[in-house]
């Protein structure tokens, strides 16, 4: 009797190991079928018409589950990113509706167009709003959505550090954080979905992909992905003729606010704590910027709240 | 006669109006002075680096000596990306991302507000109202809703590359050739590969 238990964690671990081999050759199958699939518009930036189009409600006639083998693959199209970036913000517009003043709105867009224009998928159908938040902080989602909240709003001193914000979420879309995100932590849960083949429309399955509502934007990304962010943030505000160190000044501005403060709890939950991001932005600039021309910081123009 | 008092009058008149205005000036120039000099206006700060502390503002300028990380400093203004400090009597430049302004030293004298080009800031803009302050934590994200009319709004403000092209043009800010920073831990190849702000390489 004392010798059976052993021999029973045994065959159950046996049983248990055959059936991860069935699933990693379910997996490999899943990558195959798509990475053999002709001239799938993987790099799509290129050749776009210059206008950018909206994102497809939905696409009928598509097989349910192409998204999650794109995703698995790490393949996705710019139609598909443009579906979970839809759904990620309709979620977090849920929470947090567009301040309602079109003239905030209008030019945080032309600002953050041209910020995106800096960098190397400069016609993404990208989209800026401000939402009613008190919280300090920024979202990205992915396809080209970038929101601020009307509290980081207030905090900024002028354009520069708008540009430096928006710069950093840019950062975040450009290297595509959040499909990495879901298809390292939610491979496994979306497949099981799939195993559930009850794939009824592509919204559910992108729904389920991310979560409950918007809380992929609360979860966070790796601290790397942060600094990465932040070293784009920074490029690409320079590139546009911003101060390059408006966002730094963001950053040592948000470093003030005291930890326990409940307006910058969540984003200290998600991000490296400011000093430690100011620390790696320095690391990374050290002399690179010596010499680099004085850029602007619109501080005369910038869209002040009502 | 009259005309003579007329005339004084006036005399007496250009002079007040030149007193009041000499008064005046001298007392601006008094407040400004006292707001460059006052050094209860600097923050201080901590070296995130060891680094040279420069006569002026540039990576050329003769070194007035080292400062060494950790060290306090002065925080006293901005000349593009370099930042003059004060340390035990010396007086110099150094670069303005090896120093980390401590919060403290009044409204406005952290890093953020030296960071302001000219030192400008708008406190009104910054008061946040306290009354009904609006959060948005977990609980609220993972209950979201989808919201489609948030989402048609959304789209109804965006903005085509050529009005923000637009935009740039006429508030003066032009493209600058700058590549991607690498990252200072370790070197990522994908971002080696950028060429060029332009190139639509590096995807991952």
């Amino acid at each position: 009797m004392k010798h059976s238990l052993p021999w029973i964690i045994l065959t159950l671990c046996g049983i248990g190991l055959a059936q991860a081999g069935d699933f990693d050759k379910f997996l490999k199958g899943l990558i195959k079928e798509k990475t053999q699939q002709p001239a799938a518009p993987a790099q799509p930036v290129a050749p776009t018409a210059p206008t950018a189009p909206a994102a497809p409600a939905t696409a009928p006639g598509k097989p349910a589950d192409q998204l999650l083998k794109a995703l698995l693959s790490g393949n996705t199209s710019q139609e598909e990113e443009a579906r979970i970036g839809q759904q990620i913000s309709g979620n977090l517009l849920g929470a947090a509706p567009l301040v309602r003043d079109e003239g905030l709105q209008r030019y945080v867009n032309r600002v953050g167009r041209w910020v995106a224009l800096q960098s190397e998928r400069p016609d993404l159908p990208w989209r800026f709003g401000v939402i009613e938040s008190d919280d300090l902080n920024a979202f990205a989602a992915p396809g080209g959505y970038v929101f601020l909240t009307k509290g980081l709003y207030r905090k900024l001193r002028n354009e520069a550090e708008l540009a430096g914000v928006l710069g950093h979420e840019i950062g975040h879309v450009i290297r595509k954080h959040h499909l990495k995100l879901l298809q390292k932590s939610q491979a496994i849960a979306a497949l099981g979905s799939f195993f559930g083949s009850k794939l009824k429309n592509e919204n559910e399955i992108v729904q389920n992909l991310i979560g409950n509502g918007a809380e992929i934007v609360a979860r966070g990304l790796d601290k790397d992905a942060e600094y990465e962010a932040d070293r784009i943030g920074l490029v690409l505000g320079a590139r546009a003729g911003y101060d390059a160190y408006a966002l730094p000044a963001v950053l040592a501005e948000i470093g003030h606010v005291a930890k326990s403060d409940k307006s910058v709890s969540l984003l200290f939950k998600t991000h490296p704590l400011p000093e430690d991001r100011l620390g790696q932005l320095s690391e990374a600039v050290g002399e690179r910027l010596d010499g680099l021309a004085e850029g602007q910081s619109g501080a005369g123009r910038f869209y002040r709240l009502r | 006669m009259g005309s003579c008092i007329i005339y004084l009058n006036t005399q007496r008149w250009i002079a007040m109006k030149t007193f009041l205005f000499l008064a005046c000036l001298l007392a601006t120039s008094l407040v400004a002075t006292s707001l460059v000099a006052t050094p209860a206006l600097a923050a201080s700060g901590v070296m995130l680096k060891d680094e040279d502390l420069r006569a002026s503002a540039s990576p050329s300028a003769t070194s007035a000596g080292r400062l060494a990380k950790g060290a306090t400093v002065e925080v006293l203004g901005r000349q593009g990306g370099w930042t003059q400090v004060s340390e035990g009597g010396r007086q110099g430049w150094v670069r303005i991302l090896s120093v980390r302004a401590e919060a403290g030293g009044g409204a406005g004298a952290g890093l953020g507000g030296l960071l302001e080009a000219g030192g400008r800031r708008s406190d009104s803009s910054r008061v946040v109202a306290v009354a009904g302050l609006r959060g948005l934590n977990e609980e609220e994200l993972k209950s979201a809703r989808f919201d489609a009319n948030e989402l048609m709004k959304l789209d109804h403000y965006q903005v085509d590359r050529v009005t923000a092209e637009q935009y740039a043009r006429a508030v003066g800010l032009h493209h600058l050739d700058l590549g991607y920073l690498p990252s200072p831990q370790r070197e990522k190849p994908q971002e080696k590969q950028q060429s060029g702000p332009w190139g639509n390489g590096g995807l991952l």
